[in-house]
């Protein structure tokens, strides 16, 4: 992972920075600060999709195409939980009791330890359960009452929703109404649907030779689900309200924190259930990641519809009035101000002050887990040789699901932190897994800064060509002014990345190997 | 854990056939280790005394036969729970961490919280120069330290079993000499098996020993009869 930069890459940087500086002549110094500060933006953004990627491919040698899907599920999931709190609330319930079941695992490898038969019967057994699972989950989980948006009425599709919320006007929504079933009875159907699965599960890959206890400590996960579970759906309605009328900004906090959890969750499901079993099979894999992140942009599409739409920004990056723009960091705190003037030039607070911090920030609580816990120990090493690691007596399979669903929370926080500047949209992973895939290749794949590197050099360049666009580039010794067009402004990344390819193969900090 | 009867065996490979894909390397390996004892693997390159390591620890897959560690079963079980149970492997070619101090290479084989701290004294006693070089990353150190160091390594948890495979590969004699008596130094308190092409090391640690040819267990006993035994030496292992 430690690869020193070499005499070439710096000059290169050296070069790309002289470019930039050369080219932008004519800008004044307000316009050439606000360009990097952007450029820092979007190179923040781009970093917590790469940074994941990089970390995963480093220790499991996935390339996670899926990285783009699941920066755009963070941005959905935190719309809903921020635009919609009473969906968040109604769907909180079934998932916790979804998981429930697989918290009981040790239970069932006891259970599947004790049965007493031979293990062909045993796997036969197992699937017989996952199937009635399967058809359960058909008939209860579409039974389950959600109240939601509607995609073919206008007055309550996501569009409206988010219009009206940033207005500061919550919509009235309908409650969810029960379908067929008690709710309750839905609820614990899910539990029932859960631990079929899991006992099915753990009777398929069952093994010998294993020691098993039930101790009491095991069962806190579960009970501790089941009450949350159960709370929430008892409290349903005062919840939904609290969490309606809360201040903004505690519901933008409680919206990154939701999103970046449930797809930490996503992530870990997808390593154990579908990832792990192809890790001999590294092509499989990489159609794999690419079919699931296809699935989840269709699964998008069909929840939160085509029409883009925002997050709105909360109460702290709202403020407007006769005291702002800010003039100072204490006018953003008494008057909450969108913007702040620097050097004459409006700064907008959210988008290119406080995401550049957050990127900042994340960069450097990762490489103070890679460098300063045990379980980044075990990570440095892992990227060596995962094998010796397991021969030391560690879990390293585990170690792969936690980093794959670092690396996918790292995605989801760069999503739902972005959606409030640049909007949800069903391409929005698309384009910035793109972006994250030419950092990372101007950075050197494997390499946590090299993935800071690029992706600050892919957001820079892309927003000096667009601010170039607006004023040109006066070519030396020429009276020709030279204007980007919008075509050229993705080229230039990719320019950006043959050069430097050209000269390191690896990337600016890759392995010369 | 058992220590009452000397003579009693804390490994059992009863006919395992392993496979590294869909090679078929180990056609029937038998033997036993009686606990606090030096068991040598002999045989020619390629003959599979490595993979009979990696068998134990189930790296490579174990299809037939049983293995039993302390009284209970272990085939099947994945590499690191095969690993907890108490058996330490020092893989050949060394296996030191690159981007790990010494320290860390050494942590990092911690079981439980404080597991090096308490063995500190002793392995820096065994390796005074890893004490000295603790801050350097694990391929700073010469071969012969970074094989200390893998050995050390496998010494922080409280391993029963030992598996040191080519210990002496690439060293120097000297180094090879400071070897030797490290791993009789450390098999006073754990049982050893010993994987080494070079016989002057084997020989002069093991008490047993097991030939394996092309994949089987041809002849095991004393290592003091073997010894003797030139025309075996000669045919089994192509030395004199």
């Amino acid at each position: 992972m430690k690869k020193k930069l070499n005499l070439t890459g710096i000059l290169l940087i050296a070069a790309f920075v002289v470019f930039l500086v050369l080219a932008g002549r004519g800008m004044p110094p307000r316009d050439l600060l606000i360009t990097t500060l952007r450029g820092f933006s979007v190179g923040s953004v781009t970093f917590l999709v790469a940074a994941g990627f990089s970390l995963i491919f480093g220790l499991l040698d996935v390339l996670n195409l899926a990285q783009g899907t699941l920066y755009m599920i963070g941005a959905y999931v935190g719309w809903t939980v921020f635009v919609r709190p009473d969906t968040f609330v109604d769907v909180t319930p079934i998932i916790l009791f979804l998981m429930a079941g697989f918290a009981l695992n040790f239970l069932w490898d006891y259970l599947a330890d004790k049965i007493k038969l031979d293990p062909q019967k045993k796997k036969i057994l197992g699937w017989s359960m996952v199937v009635v699972a399967v058809a359960l989950a058909a008939f209860i989980l579409p039974r389950y009452p959600i109240a939601m948006w509607q995609l073919n009425n206008y007055a309550q599709s996501p569009i409206s929703f988010s219009y009206m919320a940033d207005q500061g006007i919550r919509l009235p929504v309908a409650p969810a109404q029960a379908k067929g079933i008690p709710p309750m009875l839905a609820l614990y159907g899910g539990l029932a649907i859960s631990a079929l699965l899991a006992f099915g599960l753990a009777l398929i890959r069952y093994k010998e030779n294993r020691q098993h206890s039930l101790h009491w400590k095991k069962w806190q996960v579960f009970v501790i689900l089941l009450l949350l579970g159960t709370l929430i759906m008892a409290f349903n309605t005062p919840l939904s309200n609290w969490l309606m009328d809360m201040n903004t900004n505690w519901l933008f906090i409680i919206a990154i924190v939701v999103s970046v959890l449930s797809v930490v969750g996503l992530g870990a499901l997808m390593e154990k259930t579908m990832i792990q079993p192809l890790y001999s099979r590294p092509v499989y894999q990489l159609m794999l990641t690419l079919g699931l992140g296809t699935i989840g942009m269709q699964l998008v599409k069909a929840i939160w519809g085509m029409p883009e739409f925002v997050l709105p920004k909360p109460e702290f990056f709202r403020g407007a009035g006769a005291a702002c723009p800010a003039t100072s960091i204490k006018d953003i705190f008494t008057h909450n101000c969108s913007t702040i003037m620097i050097l004459g030039g409006r700064v907008r607070v959210y988008d290119e002050i406080v995401l550049p911090i957050i990127g900042i920030t994340v960069l450097i609580l990762v490489w103070l887990l890679l460098k300063k816990t045990r379980i980044g120990m075990i990570i440095r090493a892992g990227v060596q040789d995962s094998n010796m690691v397991e021969a030391l007596g560690i879990n390293v399979r585990r170690v792969f699901t936690f980093v794959f669903a670092l690396g996918a929370g790292l995605a989801a926080l760069g999503g739902v932190l972005s959606a409030p500047s640049n909007g949800l949209s069903v391409a929005m992973g698309e384009k910035l897994l793109l972006n994250a895939l030419i950092a990372l290749a101007i950075g050197g794949l494997t390499s946590y800064p090299g993935a800071a590197l690029g992706s600050l050099m892919v957001g820079l360049i892309q927003q000096f060509m667009i601010k170039y666009g607006q004023i040109g580039i006066p070519i030396p010794f020429t009276d020709i002014i030279f204007k980007p067009t919008p075509a050229i402004i993705p080229a230039s990344t990719m320019l950006l990345m043959v050069i430097v390819l050209l000269i390191l193969p690896n990337g600016l900090l890759g392995r010369q190997d | 854990m058992n220590l009452t009867s000397p003579n009693e065996s804390i490994l059992k490979v009863q006919e395992i056939q392993s496979y590294i894909s869909h090679y078929h390397i180990l056609e029937e390996v038998t033997f036993e280790v009686p606990r606090g004892s030096i068991v040598a693997l002999l045989g020619r390159n390629g003959a599979g005394k490595t993979t009979t390591l990696k068998s134990i620890l189930n790296l490579v897959t174990v299809k037939e036969g049983e293995i039993i560690f302390e009284g209970r079963p272990i085939q099947g079980l994945t590499p690191y729970e095969v690993a907890q149970r108490g058996i330490g492997f020092v893989p050949e070619h060394r296996a030191v961490f690159r981007d790990l101090s010494v320290e860390e290479n050494l942590r990092i084989a911690e079981r439980k919280k404080g597991d090096f701290d308490k063995k500190r004294e002793m392995i820096f006693e065994l390796f005074p120069d890893l004490k000295k070089f603790i801050n350097l990353r694990g391929t700073e150190l010469s071969g012969g330290q970074q094989q200390m160091l893998a050995i050390a390594r496998a010494l922080v948890p409280d391993n029963r079993l030992l598996l040191i495979d080519e210990p002496s590969e690439g060293l120097a004699p000297v180094v090879i000499e400071q070897m030797i008596e490290v791993i009789a130094e450390l098999a006073k308190k754990s049982t050893v098996i010993l994987v080494d092409q070079n016989f002057l090391v084997t020989s002069k640690l093991a008490h047993q020993y097991v030939i394996i040819e092309e994949g089987k267990s041809v002849d095991r006993g004393e290592m003091a009869e073997l010894i003797g035994d030139q025309a075996k030496i000669h045919r089994y292992l192509g030395v004199a």
